[in-house]
């Protein structure tokens, strides 16, 4: 569909792109802000971020919203791959339900699932806390990660199994040798989702978690009532960590390409 | 030499489907085997039950004297390349050759020992290190074999291996292959439809249809002496042709006797003749065994195919009436109209509609701007019998054309040797039509209603040919014939003499170049 | 290698689903051994004066925004879709990245604008749903544009349609997928919203999401709760699939 942009076409994207990123750039530069007021900056200064590391609650937050998103990755991860992979050779009627009950959550709004879990919890009498709120971050990730791995198995060449039975492999050697290596991708990208997922994930947590165990999106909600800029510096935090995340992600590749590509000319001469 | 894998009575059904009924083949060592087929035959599933990817419904697979339907394929001595080669995208060239003896946990050394050698077998030294998904087709090919023979297998299963190549690359890797066969001395069983393939490389050639075996023998046996129709077309370009066996030695087609070296055959029995094209010699008209019509000339290379018309078909010669053109002016309600009269059968007037009848009279109105009008009127009374009735045809503002529907008999012409009959009736055109047909053969057809059928079957039978004698740029009013007919007897010929298209000709071939097969089924 | 994945989804996914239906039919203070069954929570919903009218307003503004995010989106996509290459991934880039941070840091830092302009409580709740819910919209139409062949519009061209015809006839009708699915990736979670009206309505401005977290956190009525929930479930599952039927009866009209 390649054609000529017209100047008012860039404009309106450029209006588009400001809507985007304005609160993000407000955000930050508010954190900066000597004042406790959200609406005129008085004066550089860093001590909301000074109180920020100083708060024990934040810090906590922070310590439970990590280590529940990379358990909740490493669990969804390895699950969803032995399922997906075990899927895409069972009869469809069989692939078929399980597609259907992990549709559940994916189209179902958050508070439903989310008091879903709560009601299953406390029906069994399971104390809420860091361990219910684990599980059900688990929960909805695997068909997340399942999602993101059934095409890459999809594509594959069927031979490429065979292959390996072909060449002596047992059929276990020839998932962990040859079919693993080739849905990677897949399982990469099931994982950044299900870390993301759960990282941002506050819905669920909030219904799920016990008292005194906050991630940092119950935090922020918690105390978002009264006026505390703290929380622009957590914010603004997150947004540097993102950044940097985002920026090393698309520019890794690319230096490394471009590495290859220099060897391979060396190769060549 | 000794056998090395027996195949007992295989069968193999998926689900209601039975893919291979009963194949039973004896496979020796050293030998290239391929099997050949369309595709459904079960060639490929064959050779997967071989490789162990596949379970047998019945029967053993035996290697070596011992059943093999126990041990998994990964234990199996054979090794297989795919279709499209399955190299794996995350190995290198060398560790893709590897991968086998790795997996054996072999040492170190002798793996490279043995890689480097294959890589050299496959002529890929430069490539060692390369990434197999930025190779060309044939050389991620060379690495699918190297892979497969470094683990030194006892049969290398080859499935439709060559058919991802492009053509001339395709005929230097059959060369390549049967060298490599050669010197690693194991067996190669080969998976193809392709018949030249087949021809070129193999010891042994396995025809395969629906799940059975046709006929097993040497490229020259399966060449020269196919067992029934269907192989003599799978091997080769071959003029196959209906015929009776009058006695042993005689065979007769188009109502002519001819001497051949068969027997064994009932008297009068409906046989398959084949005789292959580069057999047959063209000599001087009545000098041969039969006369011909020389039809078409391609050339191929190093020959020419001919292909020469030695008995017509069935045709039907019709009249074109051109008539001048008679488009009705009206010019106070500023439009135009036009008709023509048409012939049609007695047969078809039960089922005449209004737009049959606008649409064989190519019945037209247009205005001023050349916009084409509707025709509101459309009269005529035809009765059930042969006769001349007018037609109009008529638009909303008055404007009318009065045309001739010719009611006629059935124009049929039966020919009892061909089996065929064909019909066709005359028809009006004004000169304009003709030179503004683009398709003038087809619209000719259209326009005439020509049509030709099997006696035996009332199957349809293509027009082969229209002739006329006209020149569609020039043509003027009046009458012309105009002749359909079908195809006749043609037979295809392979000759490196020069000769030109509608030449008449004589075609000569020994009795031993007949070749009669059994009617298949 | 399947079936400890089903013994899971069967307990963690299904199970909780029925334990909303069940509550949602129970009587309150039920042990999980005595239930008591009843229509009761759905009367008391439907008699209540408040509590229809909020599942309006919800309703109402899940749509407007839907219309909203179609109106803005369309257009950005559209827009997108005529980039280069290059400038095409560079724009895809750009609206993910915010999409990696926390919706709820996101939304709480429209706060601070806001505070700024003086609109009302629905205004505020307004621009913050178009602005977690429009990248979902702009993405999914804009990848039904980026797969439309372009030989098919030169095919347009060169059968006679001017540019407005082609937009119309060709490109119209197959985007219509994406705005399909981008109606689906808007209209659940803003139906369903609770903390975009809660940090920016101000807390007068409730939606059935906020009545649903009341119960549960506040009131701890679970059963009621439940049914509200049930209630929201019913209402999108018969939007979606009303979503859908236009989806298949666009297509059919194609044909």
């Amino acid at each position: 569909m390649e054609q000529k942009t017209r100047a008012y076409e860039k404009i309106w994207l450029v209006l588009i792109m400001a809507f985007f990123y304005l609160p993000i750039i407000y955000v930050v530069f508010f954190s900066f802000n000597s004042s406790k007021s959200l609406s005129t900056f008085t004066g550089f200064s860093l001590q909301w971020y000074e109180k920020m590391f100083a708060n024990r609650t934040i810090m906590e937050s922070i310590w439970y919203t990590v280590s529940c998103a990379v358990i909740a990755t490493v669990v969804s991860t390895i699950v969803g791959t032995i399922t997906a992979i075990g899927l895409s050779k069972s009869r469809k009627t069989l692939r078929e339900a399980v597609n259907q009950i992990n549709n559940l959550p994916m189209l179902n709004p958050d508070i439903v699932t989310a008091i879903g879990f709560m009601l299953l919890f406390t029906s069994l009498r399971i104390k809420t806390g860091f361990t219910t709120m684990v599980l059900a971050h688990i929960a909805f990730c695997i068909p997340y990660v399942i999602l993101s791995i059934m095409p890459k198995l999809r594509t594959l060449d069927p031979n490429l199994a065979e292959a390996a039975l072909d060449l002596g492999c047992t059929p276990f050697q020839a998932l962990w040798k040859v079919i693993i290596p080739q849905i990677m991708p897949g399982i990469i990208s099931g994982a950044l989702i299900a870390f993301s997922m759960s990282f941002d994930d506050f819905v669920i947590s909030l219904f799920t978690t016990g008292p005194g165990i906050n991630n940092i999106s119950i935090y922020v909600y918690a105390n978002v009532k009264r006026v505390n800029p703290t929380i622009n510096a957590l914010s603004a935090i997150i947004v540097y960590v993102i950044t940097i995340v985002l920026i090393i992600v698309n520019v890794v590749p690319m230096i490394r390409e471009r590495r290859k590509k220099k060897d391979e000319q060396l190769q060549n001469s | 030499m000794k056998k090395l894998i027996e195949v007992k009575n295989i069968v193999k059904t998926f689900g209601s489907q039975v893919v291979l009924k009963g194949i039973s083949l004896d496979i020796y060592e050293n030998e290239f085997v391929t099997l050949l087929g369309p595709s459904g035959c079960g060639k490929t599933t064959l050779l997967r039950i071989i490789a162990g990817f596949l379970d047998p419904t019945e029967g053993q697979v035996m290697m070596d004297g011992q059943d093999i339907a126990a041990i998994p394929a990964y234990k199996r001595d054979v090794n297989t390349v795919f279709q499209h080669y399955a190299l794996f995208p995350h190995l290198d060239v060398y560790d893709n050759i590897a991968f086998g003896l790795k997996i054996k946990k072999e040492p170190k050394d002798i793996i490279d020992q043995k890689v480097m050698r294959m890589i050299s077998l496959v002529g890929l030294e430069d490539f060692k290190h390369r990434d197999v998904t930025s190779l060309s087709g044939g050389q991620q090919q060379r690495v699918a074999i190297a892979r497969a023979l470094v683990n030194e297998p006892k049969v290398l299963l080859l499935d439709e291996s060559l058919s991802a190549l492009d053509k001339n690359l395709r005929k230097e890797m059959q060369l390549e292959l049967k060298e490599i066969q050669k010197e690693v001395g194991i067996t190669f069983i080969f998976v193809t439809h392709d018949q030249e393939e087949a021809l070129t490389m193999s010891d042994k050639i396995v025809i395969m249809k629906d799940g059975e075996i046709e006929q097993i023998g040497t490229p020259v046996q399966v060449y020269n002496e196919p067992v029934n129709e269907y192989c003599a077309r799978f091997i080769g370009d071959s003029n196959i042709i209906d015929g009776t066996m009058v006695r042993d030695r005689i065979v007769r087609f188009d109502d002519v006797d001819y001497n051949c070296v068969d027997y064994g055959f009932e008297e009068n029995e409906a046989v398959d003749i084949v005789i292959r094209p580069e057999d047959i010699d063209i000599v001087a008209r009545n000098k041969g065994l039969i006369n011909g019509e020389v039809k078409s000339v391609l050339f191929k290379g190093v020959h020419y195919e001919v292909i020469a018309e030695t008995s017509s078909g069935t045709s039907k010669t019709v009249t074109m009436h051109i008539t001048k053109n008679s488009d009705v002016d009206n010019p106070e309600a500023g439009e135009k109209i036009s008709a023509s009269s048409f012939y049609m059968d007695l047969e078809d007037v039960d089922n005449l509609t209004d737009s049959e009848v606008i649409a064989r009279a190519n019945a037209q109105a247009w205005n001023k701007e050349d916009e084409f009008v509707s025709l509101t009127k459309v009269k005529y009374d035809v009765k059930n019998e042969v006769g001349i009735y007018p037609c109009t045809f008529g638009t909303d503002k008055g404007t009318e054309i009065t045309v001739n529907i010719n009611v006629v008999k059935p124009q049929v012409i039966e020919d009892e040797s061909n089996e065929e009959g064909i019909q066709a009736f005359d028809f009006y055109k004004t000169a304009d039509e003709i030179r503004e047909s683009v398709a003038l053969d087809t619209d000719l057809i259209r326009w005439a209603d020509a049509y030709a059928w099997n006696m035996e079957d009332n199957s349809r039978v293509e027009i082969w040919d229209v002739k006329y004698d006209f020149d569609d740029e020039s043509i003027l009013e009046g009458d012309y014939q105009v002749t359909f007919s079908t195809q006749g007897r043609e037979l295809k010929i392979e000759t490196t003499d020069h000769i030109e298209e509608g030449e008449r000709i004589g075609l000569k071939w020994n009795p031993e170049d007949i070749h009669v097969m059994r009617k298949m089924g | 290698m399947v079936y400890p994945y089903i013994v899971w989804a069967v307990a963690m996914i299904l199970l909780p689903m029925l334990m909303i239906v069940l509550y949602a039919f129970t009587v309150k203070g039920n042990s999980v051994l005595t239930f008591q069954f009843t229509f009761d929570n759905f009367v008391r919903f439907f008699n209540d004066p408040v509590f229809p009218g909020v599942l309006w307003r919800s309703l109402k503004m899940a749509v407007i925004t839907t219309v909203i995010c179609i109106a803005v989106g369309y257009p950005t996509a559209y827009i997108m879709a005529k980039l280069k290459p290059n400038s095409q991934a560079m724009m895809v880039l750009l609206i993910t990245l915010p999409m990696w941070i926390n919706m709820l840091v996101r939304t709480y830092a429209w706060r601070g604008i806001l505070s700024h302009l003086t609109i009302s409580g629905e205004m505020k709740v307004y621009i913050g749903m178009l602005y977690n819910f429009l990248p979902f919209m702009i993405l999914q139409i804009y990848t039904s544009l980026s797969k439309i062949d372009p030989s098919l519009i030169v095919a347009a061209h060169d059968l006679g349609a001017d540019n407005r015809q082609t937009f119309l006839k060709v490109i119209l009708p197959l985007s219509l997928s994406g705005v399909v699915s981008g109606i689906t990736l808007v209209f659940l979670p803003a139906v369903s919203s609770f903390f975009i009206p809660k940090l920016l309505g101000g807390g007068q401005y409730v939606l059935i999401g906020n009545l649903i977290e009341d119960y549960f956190i506040s009131t701890g009525d679970w059963n009621f709760g439940s049914a509200i929930s049930l209630i929201m479930a019913i209402i999108i599952l018969i939007s979606m699939y009303i979503t859908r039927r236009l989806d298949r009866q666009i297509g059919e009209e194609d044909d």
